[in-house]
């Protein structure tokens, strides 16, 4: 789904377009509408950003998961699963900014790093895929407790849903319980850019 | 940083606030005679590694294009960013600028580090003194970019103490222990890490550098100035530029559209059609490497290697692989 798209274009796709894609596709439109709007504030612009990178991160992460194929086929379905829906949240996060009428970083932008042996085996996928998906869950509910436009917060709330269901997954898939906390804690911008920044070259 | 060159980056401090061409400040470094190139002082020690036989002035690039501007008798301007350049050619002062690498902004703090500084959000602290170039000169501009894009610009910008002329001039400070942190470019802190510490800008704040150099259209050693240019274009320069700290200009991944002919001889030359040949490290048959030439940046040609089977042609630069349809050796 490119980055530009419209709230016109996606609903012209008509009945065949699966309930995910509305669902994804009003987050992105929500966004840029609201980014086009009125002016965000540079904190707010900065998170977009912030996120925006994360989302790279997982994409990266997700892509060379799936190359590896050392995963049997459940773990594998799920990767490919989340490597669409990381996919999609960073399109929406991206139109903050090109709603804003800014060019977010695409994937050339970011080299990334991961410990030695991530993608050795469906292990170490599952455990890399869990300690990112907890950074990605308490980035985004940073990002609701910190951003100032409040027409971003649901839909950001909608995508710490997502990451959150990605967290437990894993979670369970590496062996541990599928949840625990009542209160996942929220990352400050700062603690989760830095989180980010262990996995940048 | 060996303490010698602290010293020399002082004396260039001070050299810079007597000089008086266009307010400039500048290191130059003398050598045999060949090409007057003006460069920002980002490149102060790796452009003497690419060639020693050139008199070098650096400096901030926009003083330098003023410079360039009021006459200076410059062959080449090389500059930490693209505008510098590209407002000297819509002014028909240089020829088309091209770019030729990219860098990275970082902190830098004493190796001490008496602040404690961990995270670039440290130096929001109250207390930290904090050292930057001015937003007139590339790497000043960039650091204010970073910062707005990060959300932080007001608060750090209440920490800063000093605002230089050059990026060099922020190394100094810094190693010195004269402050407890600069915005410098990457490349300032691996050319001579010994008295500094590295502290990232996150990867997701961080601005495009990408650096441009171009011929000054009234130099009388065009030919020469070209022929500098592809050198510090060529495998060679960039490799040095890397080793140095610096990024490599992203080459576009080639593509392969036509093979002539499609059946060849041991021996026999093979010509190739696509795009992004420019710059190519490798070309094989079915796995076999092949000698090779870039004829242009849309032709290549290559001769059949003795061991070589039927199979796809492979050409690969920097950036990725191209793979042709089948060639058939005869």
């Amino acid at each position: 789904m490119p980055a530009s798209i419209t709230r016109g274009q996606l609903f012209s796709r008509g009945a065949k377009s699966s309930a995910v894609l509305l669902v994804g596709g009003s987050v992105l439109g929500q966004f840029v509408d609201t980014a086009a709007a009125s002016p965000l504030s540079t904190t707010d612009l900065a998170y977009a950003r912030l996120l925006v990178g994360a989302e790279l991160l997982a994409s990266d992460f997700y892509s060379q998961g799936v190359a590896a194929s050392n995963s049997g086929p459940v773990v594998d379905g799920y990767l490919h699963r989340a490597l669409a829906n990381e996919q999609e949240h960073y399109q929406s996060v991206a139109g903050i900014l090109t709603g804003a009428g800014m060019t977010p970083a695409v994937s050339g932008d970011i080299d990334f790093s991961y410990p030695a042996g991530t993608f050795a085996s469906q292990g170490s996928i599952v455990k890399f895929a869990r300690q990112l998906e907890e950074l990605l869950l308490g980035a985004y509910l940073g990002a609701i407790a910190g951003i100032q436009a409040d027409a971003l917060k649901a839909g950001l709330a909608q995508i710490a849903a997502c990451e959150a269901q990605h967290a437990s997954y894993f979670t369970a898939a590496g062996g541990s319980k599928a949840f625990k906390s009542s209160f996942p804690p929220p990352l400050t911008i700062d603690q989760a850019s830095d989180a980010l920044d262990a996995f940048t070259a | 940083m060996r303490f010698s060159r602290i010293i020399s980056l002082l004396a260039v401090v001070a050299l810079g606030a007597a000089l008086t061409v266009a307010g400039a400040q500048a290191n130059s470094s003398k050598t045999a005679a060949g090409l007057t190139i003006f460069a920002g002082s980002s490149m102060t020690t790796v452009l003497p590694e690419i060639d020693s036989g050139n008199t070098y002035s650096f400096g901030s690039s926009t003083t330098l294009a003023t410079q360039i501007r009021n006459g200076a008798p410059a062959d080449v301007l090389m500059s930490a960013n693209t505008t510098v350049p590209a407002s000297l050619y819509a002014a028909g002062v240089v020829e088309k600028p091209v770019n030729f690498i990219r860098n990275t902004l970082a902190i830098v703090v004493p190796k001490s580090n008496p602040a404690g500084i961990k995270s670039i959000y440290d130096l929001t602290k109250p207390g930290v003194e904090i050292d930057e170039a001015a937003s007139t000169v590339p790497v000043g501009s960039y650091t204010v970019q970073v910062l707005n894009q990060m959300g932080i610009n007001d608060a750090i910008q209440a920490n800063v103490v000093s605002k230089e002329t050059s990026d060099a001039n922020v190394v100094a400070k810094v190693a010195l222990g004269q402050v407890d942190a600069g915005f410098v470019y990457l490349s300032d802190y691996v050319i001579d890490p010994a008295q500094l510490r590295l502290i990232k800008v996150p990867a997701w704040a961080q601005p495009k550098i990408t650096y441009a150099m171009a011929i000054v259209t009234k130099s009388p050693n065009q030919a020469t100035a070209q022929a500098w240019m592809n050198k510090v274009l060529s495998p060679a320069g960039q490799a040095i530029f890397v080793k140095d700290g610096f990024l490599p200009i992203a080459a576009a991944v080639p593509t392969i559209t036509r093979i002539s002919p499609a059946r060849a001889k041991v021996g026999g030359t093979v010509t190739l059609t696509g795009t992004n040949f420019t710059g190519t490290t490798s070309v094989t048959i079915k796995g076999v490497a092949a000698k090779f030439k870039v004829v242009s940046a849309t032709k290549l040609t290559l001769t059949v290697p003795a061991k070589a089977k039927s199979g796809t042609i492979t050409v690969t630069n920097p950036s990725g692989t191209a793979t042709s349809k089948r060639l058939t050796i005869a």
